[in-house]
């Protein structure tokens, strides 16, 4: 997954959900070790008892994009969401490279 | 220089050197077969065992990684009563080195303290490893689901047994072949198959729990001290704050603080039952540890105990004080009819 156009990831969830937890708990494992560093993770973790709240995941793109992406985590699995970010980064390092 | 060794003419010779003829004859007695132990002749024998007691034939092959792993898995689950888990993303091994000697210098700092009062210490046995997690969750099954009644069973029965006798009727069982019902314990194909279909009808709540990258926090008694310490070096919050940077410098630095940002809580196994990231900070919240909620719990009962008898006493009081006010009211009112009687004569005087 290209993770370089990638700015902030805003998720709010819960790991006792087997279906939204699992997948937003592996896009988290996907980002790469100094995902701090360079983007802003906001990760906000419900309770056991909240487990059938609705899940949420935003993610943000570079400044000159500027695109927040609502992911649908319902609907779409971790591959999905995966080819959606590569399909917005392989746009933006296309856009990086004519200008550049 | 070397002290020289001064040797006879018949010494360089080349003889055969003298033997003693008793030591001879003692050397052939030695040939005879000695008679057997006594609790020999008294019992039997115990049959053969084509494998040790301690290593029956396992499922999966014995060599393979994963079979000892899973050995492992369900014997930590079994003999740790208090399991934090923990999603680690991606961390680099300096990250993992700077978060295990804080948590290790935190824990033993606790220890210390709980040394000085006498207590108990168990911060030694706390460890924090990154599990595999698919055999950890077919670990967990059977660790919930496989019982395999040991007691049950009775004793001399195996082959493997010392105690069992000859004469004993063993079922017949060949080592090689695990899939024998014969074999109960946990690699067994019994165990597996119980625990699986059981696992599918009832999850365990962990279930959801258990994928992707899972680190285990185990302590080996269930301390709310170490707990909280724990909490506070490896998951920092307001209840639980980290070191100030004035108390623990170490802490603050980068890699650490990198890896616990990575680091997420996401639940705990607490003797069995599973519990969010709430109900495992109320764990280390418990004031005093163990002690403390058995003090609560006293305070609580006496309590109860104190109310109890109040309440026993007072029905008691009430009837008194009802009777006792009948008694005055019975009082009263005999005082006032002659009371009254001597009002009417006055008033009749009146008129």
């Amino acid at each position: 997954m290209l993770t370089k156009y990638l700015t902030g990831v805003t998720t709010a969830f819960s790991p006792f959900n087997a279906h939204s937890g699992k997948i937003i708990r592996s896009f988290l494992a996907l980002l790469p070790p100094n995902a701090r560093s360079t983007m802003a993770i906001d990760v906000k973790m419900f309770g056991q008892s909240e487990a059938q709240k609705p899940a949420m995941l935003t993610l943000k793109f570079m400044l000159e994009d500027g695109k927040e992406m609502q992911v649908d985590v319902e609907k779409m699995k971790l591959t999905d969401i995966e080819i959606e970010v590569d399909r917005h980064s392989r746009m933006l390092k296309r856009k990086d490279e004519l200008s550049g | 220089m070397p002290p020289q060794l001064r040797l006879l003419p018949s010494q360089l010779s080349g003889k055969t050197p003298y033997l003693c003829t008793q030591c001879r004859y003692a050397s052939l007695a030695s040939a005879t077969t000695p008679a057997p132990p006594l609790h020999q002749t008294v019992s039997a024998v115990s049959p053969v065992s084509h494998y040790p007691l301690t290593q029956p034939p396992s499922y999966k092959p014995p060599e393979f990684r994963k079979s000892q792993l899973h050995r492992q898995y369900q014997s930590l689950l079994r003999s740790s009563p208090l399991i934090l888990l923990f999603q680690h993303n991606n961390l680099k091994a300096t990250e993992w080195s700077g978060i295990r000697r804080e948590l290790r210098n935190a824990l033993k700092k606790v220890d210390e303290a709980l040394a000085k009062e006498g207590k108990e210490m168990a911060g030694e046995g706390a460890r924090l490893q990154v599990v595999q997690t698919g055999i950890l969750a077919s670990a967990l099954n059977i660790v919930e689901f496989w019982d395999p009644k040991y007691e049950a069973e009775g004793q001399g029965t195996r082959p493997t047994d010392p105690t069992t006798n000859t004469s004993a009727v063993v079922e017949n069982t060949r080592p090689d072949d695990a899939t024998d019902p014969a074999f109960t314990h946990g690699l067994s194909r019994q165990a597996w198959s119980m625990s699986s279909q059981k696992a599918k009808s009832t999850p365990s709540e962990l279930t959801p729990l258990l994928s992707g990258p899972i680190a285990l926090l185990t302590l080996p008694t269930t301390s709310p001290q170490h707990l909280a310490t724990a909490l506070s070096i490896l998951a920092p919050t307001k209840e639980f704050p980290a070191p100030k940077r004035r108390v623990n410098a170490a802490y603050h630095e980068k890699p650490v603080q990198d890896g616990v940002a990575k680091l997420m809580l996401l639940g705990a196994r607490v003797e069995g039952q599973v519990m969010d990231m709430a109900g495992a900070r109320w764990v280390g919240g418990i004031k005093g540890g163990m002690e403390g909620l058995r003090a609560q719990l006293v305070g609580m009962l006496s309590g109860v105990g104190a109310s109890v008898t109040s309440i026993l006493e007072s029905a008691g009081r009430n009837l008194w004080v009802t009777i006792e006010g009948r008694r005055g009211m019975l009082e009263e009112e005999e005082k006032g009819e002659s009371g009254e009687e001597k009002g009417e004569n006055g008033e009749q005087k009146v008129e």
